[in-house]
Order: structure tokens, then C-alpha cells, then sequence
């Protein structure tokens, strides 16, 4: 189930972290193909955000390598967008002015970003908001400009940390359905780092199960769900059969750690009836 | 408004707490709003009534040489044609308002310096701080020595005064820089001196603001108290002669300008902030 693309856009490779002296990622390796999504859950103090920074090169591995087209990462790579999940948007700057961030801090003129800014802009429907500021906005509003800022420099690795966590659950839900049809026009590599296991499901063509401390890899599985993916999905068999499986172990590897996680379960993965439906259903 | 925790943060030494203002004002609390009117109405009020405790006072209980407002109000217009105070409250006003500009301009470098480089701030802190607590106006005699009985010698007692506050100031914005817009400036690729300009510099204006706040009144004290020992041509010189020469009428019409003066420069920092800045006051 980790076979290794050959031409992997991300490769995450024996990757481990520590800062001082407490290892907080060990030996973590994963590929994210062009065009694929790779979802990343784990019980909370896993490493998911460390993982994150990673590859997005705001931290430095100890051990091990991320590259990212081949290139090993040793600063933020050209072409890696980050969704963070406190927006991070300037309050200083209008909606236009964060947008475009990307591009004007890349040397693009303010003129020449303007059609594409406004384009984005309209496909995250901020049509109407370029000139308001960032506390002028709901927060479902914020990451929309969250994502149009990531979106403008046209990525080829799409970077998301927890991007719809702080947001009320109906605001979440609107926003996942608008990320995926927008992924849909543009298909990018991406790692969606969540703790939500449905939203691992709906995003990720794979998902990788971090178990905590150290977050180690604990299980990657193959979601076998086709795209285009819409509201439909979470009702559909396998959805509901993945998800199971993902509860499941993520709930083990929260137990591990002795945190109470929710439903503890007796049984290991290998005895869980869910993972002999989803092996067998993956043929 | 959850991604920036600490953005009044403090509340910047000098500047009114705005907690409380508008938005963040409790729905529970039932307290009147008052229109700018009544404001005003009330400020007239009380304006009206100290002075007719002034009157009062000075008549029942003074000797006739102690100023009265119905004896002060008579000279308003002999003073505001008075060439020589004309030309002294000119100079006064300029030289405070180009110390506030030296101050302003070297002070935001030094203390965003101090801020975001550590090693900057540890030898320097002590030294800034330290000259912030002690009265400059001490140092007025030695900066005549070194500049003479001259304008230069006031126009450095005025950056002295106006720069302390506003590195001191700038210095905390700069250290308080949440490293949230650090990352997302880095993870966009930002060159070094653009993580500066739009980062720290922006976030650390709310600082810049109240340091200026300060600096005015600290530069008008400084500019006066250098007339007096220099003797220099000024506001605060004419104030000096015209109470040893028993104009004291005279003098306390030219205070009443430096007090008009003071209001004036806060006021269009005021509306520079609400032009300039709206995301300031409502964030």
C-alpha cells in the first residue's frame, strides 16, 4: 500500500525531528504523487503541524529529507503554497493586498497581479471584498482569502494545516465542498494535515495515520474513492467503511499514548473486521 | 480575529486603552452613547467652569498681578499680532515638529532593530531604557556647551526627547511581531528586507503610534526648556520674558497657543491613524 511512485512530487523520506533532545516526528516517509492528495491524521501532539513545516520548509529536518520535485528542501521551495489554519492573513493589508502577497512579494507589480488576484478572488466568492480588511470578515470569509492567496501562485504543492478547524462545522462543510470542486479545476499535489477523520476521507486519495509521540507512521491507506467527489460521498459504503478503519486506528494510537481518545478499542488493527473489508474491497 | 491574540497588545505605552470602544463593548452593558455633540457640550462645560473658578479665585482671594481670564482672554489679540511672538512661536513650532520627523524616522529603525535582532537588543536595552527613565531636560545644559546657544542645540534636545519613547516603544512592537506572519511571509518566499517592511514594520505600528503619542508632548517640554536656558528666539523664551518683564497676561496667552499646539499635532496623528490605518482601531 506505500508503493512509491516514480515520479513522486513530494517525498518524504525517513523523516525525523526533535527539538531539543524530545523527538517529535521519527522515521516518517511518505510520497505524494502530482495531482494526488495525501491527508495526514493522528491524535493531537503527533507531529502533524511539525510534519507540515517540514515540507513546507519552515523547520528543518534533524535526520532524513523532504524533497519536493526531486529538489531537497532546505528553505520554502518555489511553488509551495501553505493554508494555514489561522488564515495568517496580514490584518494590515485589504483582502487584494493579502491575496496578491504572493505574487508581489515574488516581484510581480500590483498592475500585473491584478487580473489573476481578481480571478481568485471571485472563485473563492469574495467577489466584492478585495478592499475590505481582514477584521471586516467571518472567519469562513478569512480562510476563503486564505486559499485564494495560497491559489495565486499557482502551486504545484498545495500545503494545508488544519485550514478549516477554527471554523463553525457548517462553515467547514461549505468550505471542504468548495476546496474540492476548486482542486477539481487545478488538480495539485497536496498534504491536508487534519485531525478531522471525515475530512481525511473526503479530501485524501490516500491518508497517512500518524501515532503520537514521536509520530511515527502508523498506516497509510488507499480511500478508493473516484473524483470528481461531492456531498455524496460521505454517504457512500466505502466512506463510511475507510472511515471506520481510520477511527479505529486513530483511536489506538491515541490509547498508546495514554490519552483518553474517545471509544477505546480492544482489538488491533490486523483482527479489525473494518480492515479486512477494506483489503478486500481494494482487490 | 483569533489569528492575531496579541494585537492591542498591552496597549501600547501613551496611547489611550481602546478596550471597551465599540465593537468590544459588552452587549450587557446599557451605559448611554453619547454624539459628538454632547461631547462637546459637556467639554465646553467644564472648559467654562474652570476658568470661572480661575476668575473667582484669582479676584476674591489674589493680588492684582496674578492672571485672570477676563484680563488674559483682553490680550489674546495683541499677542496673535505680535510679530515677535509670531516669529517665535513659528520657530518653536517648526523645530519641534522637524525633531519629531528626525526622531520618528531614526527612532523606528533603531527600535525595530532592537526588536527583531537579539543580540542588538541585549546591548542595547539597557542603555535605551536607561535614557528613557532619566529627564533629558538634564542634559540641556551640556547640549548648549556642545551646540551653542542655538537652534541646533533645542533641535537636539527635541529628537532626544521625541526618539526615546518611540524606539523604546517600536523596539516592544518589534519583539511582540507574532511569528505567525513571520511563517506565512517566509513560506511565500519573502526576501529577507520584505519580511521587514511587510511584516515587522507594519505590525509594529500600533507601537509606533503610541511612541509618537509621547514623543509630542516630550518634544514640546524639550523645545521649551531649551528656549529658557539658551535663551533662544521661541514660544517658551517669550513666555520667560514676558513674566520677568510682568506681562504675565501675555505669557499665559502663549501657553494657551502651545496647548492649542500640542492638541493640533496629536489631532492629525489622530486622523492620520483613522485615514491610513482603519484596520488599527477596529482590530
Amino acid at each position: 500500500m506505500t508503493e512509491t511512485a516514480p515520479g513522486a512530487m513530494i517525498r518524504v523520506d525517513r523523516l525525523t525531528k526533535q527539538y531539543g533532545g524530545r523527538t517529535v516526528l521519527q522515521d516518517v516517509s511518505f510520497d505524494v504523487a502530482e495531482g494526488e492528495v495525501v491527508s495526514v491524521v493522528g491524535p493531537s501532539g503527533c507531529g502533524k503541524t511539525t510534519l507540515l513545516r517540514c515540507i513546507a520548509g519552515l523547520a528543518e529536518p534533524t535526520e532524513g529529507s523532504v524533497s519536493i520535485g526531486g529538489r531537497e528542501v532546505t528553505e520554502p521551495a518555489d511553488g509551495v503554497a501553505v493554508v494555514f489554519q489561522h488564515f495568517g492573513l496580514f490584518p494590515w493589508k485589504t483582502v487584494f493586498g493579502n491575496v496578491a502577497y504572493g505574487l508581489t512579494v515574488a516581484g510581480m507589480s500590483r498592475r500585473d497581479a491584478e487580473p489573476r488576484v481578481r480571478q481568485l478572488i471571485s472563485m473563492v466568492g469574495l467577489d466584492g471584498f478585495e478592499k475590505s480588511y481582514p477584521y471586516q470578515l467571518s472567519g469562513g470569509m478569512q480562510q476563503r482569502a486564505g486559499l485564494a492567496r495560497a491559489l495565486a501562485i499557482e502551486p504545484r504543492v498545495l500545503v494545508m494545516d488544519e485550514p478549516f478547524a477554527s471554523l463553525d462545522a457548517q462553515t467547514r462543510d461549505l468550505l471542504q465542498l468548495e476546496l474540492l470542486r476548486i482542486w477539481e479545476q487545478r488538480p495539485t499535489a497536496m498534504v491536508f494535515v487534519t485531525h478531522s477523520i471525515d475530512e481525511a476521507v473526503l479530501m485524501g486519495d490516500r491518508i497517512v495515520i500518524l501515532s503520537g509521540r514521536p509520530g511515527r507512521v502508523r498506516d497509510i491507506v488507499d480511500v478508493g474513492i473516484g473524483r470528481p467527489r461531492g456531498r455524496a460521498v460521505v454517504d457512500g459504503e466505502r466512506f463510511r467503511v475507510v472511515r471506520d478503519y481510520l477511527w479505529t486506528v486513530v483511536m489506538e494510537a491515541g490509547a498508546d499514548q495514554g490519552q483518553p481518545g474517545g471509544p477505546q478499542v480492544a482489538d488491533p488493527p490486523a483482527g479489525d473486521p473494518h480492515q479486512a473489508e477494506l483489503r478486500k474491497e481494494q482487490g | 480575529m483569533s489569528s492575531l491574540p496579541a494585537r492591542q497588545p498591552a496597549a501600547p505605552a501613551g496611547r489611550r486603552a481602546r478596550a471597551g470602544r465599540g465593537p468590544r463593548e459588552p452587549d450587557g452593558d446599557q451605559r448611554r452613547r453619547y454624539s459628538r455633540g454632547q461631547v462637546a457640550a459637556l467639554r465646553v462645560t467644564a472648559g467654562v467652569a474652570i476658568l470661572a473658578a480661575w476668575q473667582i479665585c484669582a479676584t476674591a482671594f489674589a493680588p492684582n498681578y496674578i492672571p485672570r481670564p477676563s484680563r488674559t482672554a483682553a490680550q489674546i489679540p495683541s499677542v496673535l499680532s505680535n510679530p515677535q511672538f509670531l516669529s517665535g512661536a513659528a520657530s518653536t513650532l517648526l523645530a519641534v515638529i522637524e525633531g519629531l520627523l528626525i526622531a520618528v524616522l531614526a527612532g523606528t529603525v533603531i527600535g525595530l532593530v532592537m526588536g527583531r535582532v537579539r543580540d542588538v537588543d541585549r546591548a542595547l536595552r539597557l542603555y535605551v531604557n536607561s535614557f528613557y527613565a532619566m529627564p533629558i531636560v538634564a542634559l540641556v545644559p551640556l547640549l548648549t556647551v556642545w551646540f551653542g546657544y542655538t537652534p541646533n542645540a533645542r533641535l537636539a534636545v527635541v529628537v532626544l526627547e521625541a526618539a526615546l519613547p518611540i524606539i523604546f516603544n517600536v523596539a516592544e512592537g518589534g519583539r511582540n511581531v507574532s511569528a505567525s506572519y513571520v511563517d506565512v511571509a517566509r513560506a511565500y518566499r519573502a526576501p529577507w528586507w520584505r519580511v521587514w517592511t511587510s511584516v515587522a514594520l507594519p505590525a509594529s505600528l500600533p507601537y509606533l503610534l503610541g511612541g509618537i503619542d509621547l514623543a509630542i508632548g516630550r518634544a514640546l517640554i524639550g523645545a521649551v526648556v531649551a528656549e529658557f536656558i539658551a535663551a533662544l528666539n521661541g514660544a517658551g523664551y517669550y513666555i520667560l520674558f514676558n513674566v520677568r518683564s510682568f506681562h504675565q497676561d501675555d505669557a499665559v496667552v502663549a501657553v494657551g497657543v502651545l496647548i492649542a499646539f500640542v492638541l493640533a499635532l496629536r489631532g492629525l496623528v489622530n486622523l492620520a491613524v483613522r485615514r491610513g490605518l482603519p484596520w488599527y482601531q477596529a482590530a
